[in-house]
């Protein structure tokens, strides 16, 4: 079986958007992720006629994607000022005939994540009464995109936690292991049975550890 | 048999101090530094080393690197000493010429005889 990397993720996220975009027939189709310091990104795009720099970022403040991840509204360009940067991105696939964007909200769970924008369309097409295929879009980048970060934290924070938890119970299991093991001289009953029932408690913790680990690295399964 | 210890936590160093002093009848030396390791190898060179992975300065990854590629320090066994224990960074480490992997938490009363058992192929002992 194919291992499963970051790469996957981002072709599977890359090819779904391009797939969003052939569905609406439209030039161009972004979405765009709120990242851990608050900033925009693009985390997929299809149709953009040259590279975006991988430095494009902008901080959703009081723009139209800020408001659609406020609001959690489809908007429409025009009915807001754009946000920094974006306007100019996507200046180059407008034309005459077709200049409006669309930005659909891209919600988890808890949170909003993102925002997908998708055109540039007439602006006399009416895609209000199409919302519930828009949301149903966003929704597709938002189960993909929470599948990215939950492997992304399980790759970078799940060993470094394990390495957190490791370290102090090294310490603790260790220097009651000297103890119990009669290192210092002999210990009294009652005190010895305390520190067993520290040892075993220690133990049981780095036997959960390593079960959370041994799931992670079966991807889960058992 | 000198070992040296590199090691940032100062309770594990306290811990393998002792047990590698009274069990192991060792004579100890530590570092917290990752790249003071190379000076003190230099100095005074040890029997065997037992590494951390996580260290300041200089990780213990790109320390046993450096020893398995210089002439003078590449026969000195390696044993890493680590929290980080994910199968992939073991795989790693032992990639790197180490001779074993020893996880963190570790019981000390064990620590001389795994030691031992990493030991033996190339001959040394401790604790005799």
């Amino acid at each position: 079986m194919e291992e499963i990397s970051a790469r996957s993720f981002e072709q599977v996220l890359n090819s779904t958007v391009r797939m969003i975009r052939g569905s609406w027939s439209v030039p161009v189709c972004l979405f765009l992720q709120v990242d851990d310091g608050g900033k925009m990104r693009i985390r997929a795009s299809d149709g953009l006629p040259s590279a975006v720099p991988s430095a494009f970022g902008f901080t959703p403040t009081d723009g139209l994607a800020a408001r659609c991840l406020e609001k959690n509204e489809i908007l429409e360009s025009g009915s807001h000022p754009w946000d920094d940067g974006l306007e100019a991105l996507l200046a180059s696939v407008k034309t005459e005939k077709a200049a409006t964007f669309i930005l659909v909200p891209v919600a988890g769970q808890s949170r909003t994540l993102g925002v997908l924008v998708l055109g540039p369309v007439a602006g006399n097409q009416n895609f209000k009464n199409r919302e519930a295929e828009l949301r149903g879009a966003g929704n597709l980048c938002a189960v993909l995109s929470a599948y990215w970060r939950l492997y992304e934290w399980m790759n970078h924070f799940l060993p470094q936690i394990n390495h957190e938890l490791r370290t102090p119970l090294t310490a603790i299991q260790g220097s009651i292991g000297m103890v119990l093991g009669g290192v210092f001289g002999n210990v009294g009953s009652e005190v010895k049975a305390m520190l067993e029932m520290a040892h075993k408690g220690c133990e049981r913790t780095v036997t959960a550890i390593e079960e959370y680990i041994n799931r992670q690295n079966t991807g889960g399964t058992q | 048999m000198k070992v040296l210890i590199a090691e940032d936590d100062p309770d594990i160093q306290l811990i393998l101090r002792m047990v590698l002093t009274r069990m192991g009848k060792c004579d100890v030396r530590v570092t917290d530094q990752g790249e003071e390791i190379l000076k003190q190898i230099a100095l005074d060179r040890p029997d065997f080393i037992l590494l951390d992975v996580m260290l300041p300065g200089m990780s213990g990854y790109d320390i046993c690197k450096a020893l398995k590629g210089d002439a003078t320090s590449r026969d000195i066994p390696v044993i890493f000493l680590t929290a980080r224990s994910m199968p992939s960074e073991i795989k790693d480490a032992m990639a790197l010429g180490a001779l074993g992997y020893l996880s963190k938490p570790f019981d000390p009363m064990m620590l001389v005889s795994q030691i031992n058992d990493l030991l033996s192929p190339v001959g040394c002992s401790i604790g005799g």
